[in-house]
Parts: C-alpha cells; sequence; structure tokens
C-alpha cells in the first residue's frame, strides 16, 4: 500500500460546549482534519463507555470523547461522572492490548475552536501511530 | 471454622421463625470437591446443611436470581425475609447489593461464617485426579484434611486453596446478623502483584494473551449468570434491541463481550472468583477484573463492597479525580 494510512476518528462531543467548538472551528475557517466523524450526544455524561467498544468494532481507527470543562457543565456533573467511565474504560482497553492512544478525551469549550482543532489533529496523529485497527474489528461476513 | 452442629442448630432456629420464608446455605455435593447450594424452606431440611472448605459458592448470587412473577389479584405479595450463610468475600457482595438498594437490609438475615479459605478444584484436580465421591475436608491449623474416598489426607492448606483466599483480606463477614464461630485470622494482604507482572507485557503480548483466551468463550455466558454483582433483570448482552454485541462467537464479539462484563463490574467486583471457577474454558476473568479492582483502589481510593454508607463509584464522583490523560 504507497497511500499513507488514514484512520477514522469517531468524536463524541457535546452539544454545549465541544459541539459548539468544532462549529466555532467551522465558521472561523479554521482547518481541521477531516478524519473525524463527529456525533452529537447531549453531554459527555451521555456517552456510555460501551460506544467506544462498538465503535471500535465497527470501523473506528480511534475514539474521542469530548465534553464541557469540569464546573462547566450544562447538566453541572455529567463531565465529572464521564471522566471516571473513561478513566477505568481506558485502562480496561490497556490491559486487553487496546493502544491507548486509540482512547481519548478531552474538554473543550464552545470558545475553544483553535484548541479543537490541535485535539483532532493530535488524536489524528496518536491513530497513525497505532496503525489500523485489527485486533477486534468486526469481520465482514461474504455471503 | 464452625462446626457442623452449632451450623445445623442455628439454620434449624432461623427458618423456624414466622418470619422467614427460606435459607440459602450448603449440603454436600454428589462428587469432588465442591459443597452444593441448598435452599431450604422447613426445619427438617437444616440436617442436610454443612460448612467446610468445600463450600466455594457465592450464596448471595441467589438473593436476586428469584424470579419474582406477578401476585394474583387479592393476594398479597410474599414479604418473608431471606435468611443466607455467607463466608467473608460473599457478605462483601452483600453489602455492595444492599448499597446499590437491590433489597432492603431488612429482607435478609445474615448468617456470617468466618472463612479460612475454600478449595480450587483446579488445584485438587491435579492433586488428586477425578474423584467419584463426594470429599469432605476440614481445616485444621494450616493443614487441610481431606476424605478423599474413605481415605484421610492431610495437604498443606496453601497448596490446595483459591489463589484468591491466599489474598483474602476479608474472611470475617463483614456484614452479619450472626456470626457462626470464631473469626479468623486473614492469610495475607493484597499487593496486586499478579497484575502488576501482568502489566509489563507489551500491548501486542497482551493482545496475543487475550486474543488466544477470548476465542476460547464460547458465550455460555456463566461468568455472567453466576456473578452476584450481574443482577439486572435485563442484561445489556442479551438485549436484542439495541443490540450490543452480536450472538456469533468470533474474536469480535468475544472480546466485546468481555469488556463489557469487566466494565459493569469495575468498582464493583467484590472478588469472589466465582466467575472464573465457573468458566468452562478457563478464561481467567479474573485477571480483567483484578485490574480494574487495582486501579479503582489506586485511582479513587475506592474498595467495593466494604461499607454500606459508601456511594457506588460510578454513581459518585470527586472534583478532584486524576485526569492526567485529558487533553
Ligand atoms: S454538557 Fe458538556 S459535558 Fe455535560
Amino acid at each position: 500500500m504507497s497511500e499513507e494510512f488514514e484512520p477514522n476518528i469517531v468524536a463524541f462531543l457535546c452539544n454545549w460546549c465541544s459541539y459548539a467548538g468544532a462549529d466555532l472551528a467551522g465558521t472561523s475557517r479554521m482547518h481541521y482534519l477531516p478524519n473525524v466523524k463527529i456525533i452529537r450526544v447531549m453531554c459527555s455524561g451521555r456517552v456510555n463507555p460501551l460506544f467506544l467498544v462498538n465503535a471500535l468494532q465497527q470501523g473506528a481507527d480511534g475514539v474521542l470523547i469530548s465534553g464541557c470543562h469540569p464546573g462547566d457543565c450544562h447538566y453541572l456533573e455529567g463531565n465529572f461522572f464521564a471522566r471516571r467511565r473513561f478513566t477505568l474504560m481506558r485502562n480496561l482497553m490497556e490491559h486487553v492490548g487496546v493502544d491507548p492512544g486509540r482512547v481519548n478525551m478531552s474538554w473543550v469549550s464552545a470558545s475553544e475552536g483553535a484548541k479543537f482543532q490541535d485535539v483532532v489533529a493530535e488524536v489524528v496523529e496518536k491513530a497513525k501511530e497505532a496503525g489500523p485497527m485489527d485486533q477486534f474489528r468486526r469481520r465482514q461476513l461474504n455471503w | 471454622m464452625v462446626d457442623n452442629k452449632t451450623l445445623q442448630n442455628k439454620a434449624r432456629e432461623v427458618i423456624s421463625r414466622d418470619d422467614v420464608r427460606r435459607l440459602i446455605g450448603w449440603k454436600r455435593g454428589t462428587f469432588g470437591f465442591e459443597a452444593a447450594p441448598a435452599v431450604i424452606k422447613d426445619p427438617s431440611g437444616a440436617d442436610d446443611l454443612i460448612f467446610d472448605a468445600t463450600c466455594v459458592n457465592n450464596l448471595a448470587s441467589f438473593i436476586t436470581l428469584e424470579e419474582k412473577p406477578p401476585v394474583p389479584r387479592g393476594e398479597e405479595p410474599d414479604t418473608r425475609k431471606t435468611a443466607i450463610m455467607v463466608k467473608g468475600c460473599d457478605s462483601r457482595a452483600i453489602v455492595l447489593q444492599l448499597v446499590e438498594k437491590a433489597y432492603e437490609r431488612d429482607d435478609v438475615i445474615v448468617l456470617g461464617i468466618p472463612c479460612s479459605g475454600v478449595i480450587d478444584r483446579r488445584k485438587a484436580r491435579e492433586m488428586f485426579g477425578d474423584v467419584a465421591g463426594a470429599v469432605e475436608a476440614t481445616c485444621e491449623g494450616d493443614k487441610l484434611v481431606c476424605e478423599v474416598g474413605g481415605e484421610k489426607k492431610e495437604v498443606d492448606r496453601k497448596e490446595l486453596v483459591m489463589d484468591k483466599c491466599l489474598r483474602c483480606r476479608y474472611p470475617n463477614p463483614v456484614i452479619s446478623d450472626e456470626l457462626l464461630g470464631d473469626e479468623v485470622e486473614k492469610f495475607a494482604d493484597d499487593d496486586f502483584s499478579d497484575v502488576a507482572e501482568f502489566a509489563k507485557k507489551s500491548p501486542a503480548d497482551k493482545w496475543a494473551f487475550w486474543d488466544e483466551q477470548f476465542s476460547k468463550c464460547v458465550r455460555c455466558y456463566s461468568c455472567r449468570s453466576v456473578c452476584p454483582m450481574c443482577y439486572c433483570v435485563e442484561c445489556v448482552v442479551t438485549n436484542l434491541r439495541p443490540q450490543w454485541t452480536r450472538r456469533s462467537t468470533d474474536i469480535s464479539e468475544n472480546t466485546a463481550y468481555h469488556l463489557q462484563r469487566a466494565w459493569h463490574l469495575s468498582g464493583r467486583c467484590i472478588e469472589c472468583n466465582e466467575c472464573e471457577r465457573v468458566c468452562p474454558v478457563d478464561i481467567p476473568i479474573m485477571t480483567l477484573n483484578r485490574r480494574m479492582t487495582r486501579d479503582v483502589k489506586e485511582l479513587f481510593d475506592y474498595e467495593p463492597g466494604v461499607d454500606v454508607e459508601t456511594e457506588p463509584l460510578l454513581a459518585s464522583f470527586n472534583p478532584q479525580d486524576p485526569e492526567e490523560f485529558i487533553m
């Protein structure tokens, strides 16, 4: 394969901060890498860690969960719960041998378009390093 | 260790009470090194009950297993209590179930039994081979006296008990209405050296290990069914809508299943080792759970199932939780 590997990143962004942050990046014409596929959720506390397993199964090479800064969550404490969950889930993934660079989390507020750009660049970089996710991706059945 | 006469008398006394519906304990198994769970509903059943080193089963899962069909019109639901015998590790399951409000404290009568280790059937099999009849095993100091096929054999306790017992911090029940027998000394402290050892492997080695282990899985869901903490009426792995894992047994779905299982038990595993014991294909499931236990302890200074007053780990937070990996 001569082409460079382009990872698939699934990003779960909370509606109130990170999604607006990504939007700001867009409206201010900052270029962020197109590898990232954004899924809008109402709060980072909405993201079930099983989403992450499912995303990796279905073709993602990396996952990003992003929410408001601690203390700024629209629902007051959703991101605190999310932080605990993903700390543990990331460790569990690492324990079974999934590259920890595939599981990322960030705090991006609605005014941090530039930070969103950087975060995406870093996530893509890490996923490129880790290579294609082939450990437990679903095999397509060929009937 | 409590002698069987005291235990049976106590059981008879408890089950005779008007407000007790059933008592869950152990009786002699039919073969090998494992006792069988017994649910007794009237005093006559009490004579079968025993406790010795073969009583491995964690009976706490039976409290929540009972199916509760709707009560016919005009009838009152049966609100009588369940009495249950617990070892040290089993009692932690009760505590955690109470923390999670699976039932009320008043719904159960806990008969605690200090335990000095239970036999690992895999180790026993290596030592004695297949045994036809049921084995009796009593603890005498540092020795286990096993009666195998009418013959008495003395074995060093450390060689035959489960690994979890070698690092057991709670051999005495942490919750009990009545304590049968004298309290015992714990073997040792848990230093999580096995987890640290595994963590040294490279990611590729780790995956190679788990790839092999998860490929063996036949998805019988025994580990889930036996787990005292897996008592959801509807389980995420059998749900069809949404379907989180497909039912095929390939490496992808198996890994997803095991990650789900371990994840749902993070901060909730009380280390009774039941999942690993019942696994028909010998997957080292506790290796996953132990890692979670260690992390929970190190990161959040939390130990599940020791205090009824605490909140469940993932239903609470501390604003100062570590967040090194967050960008
Ligand atoms: S609303 Fe943004 S993290 Fe909760």
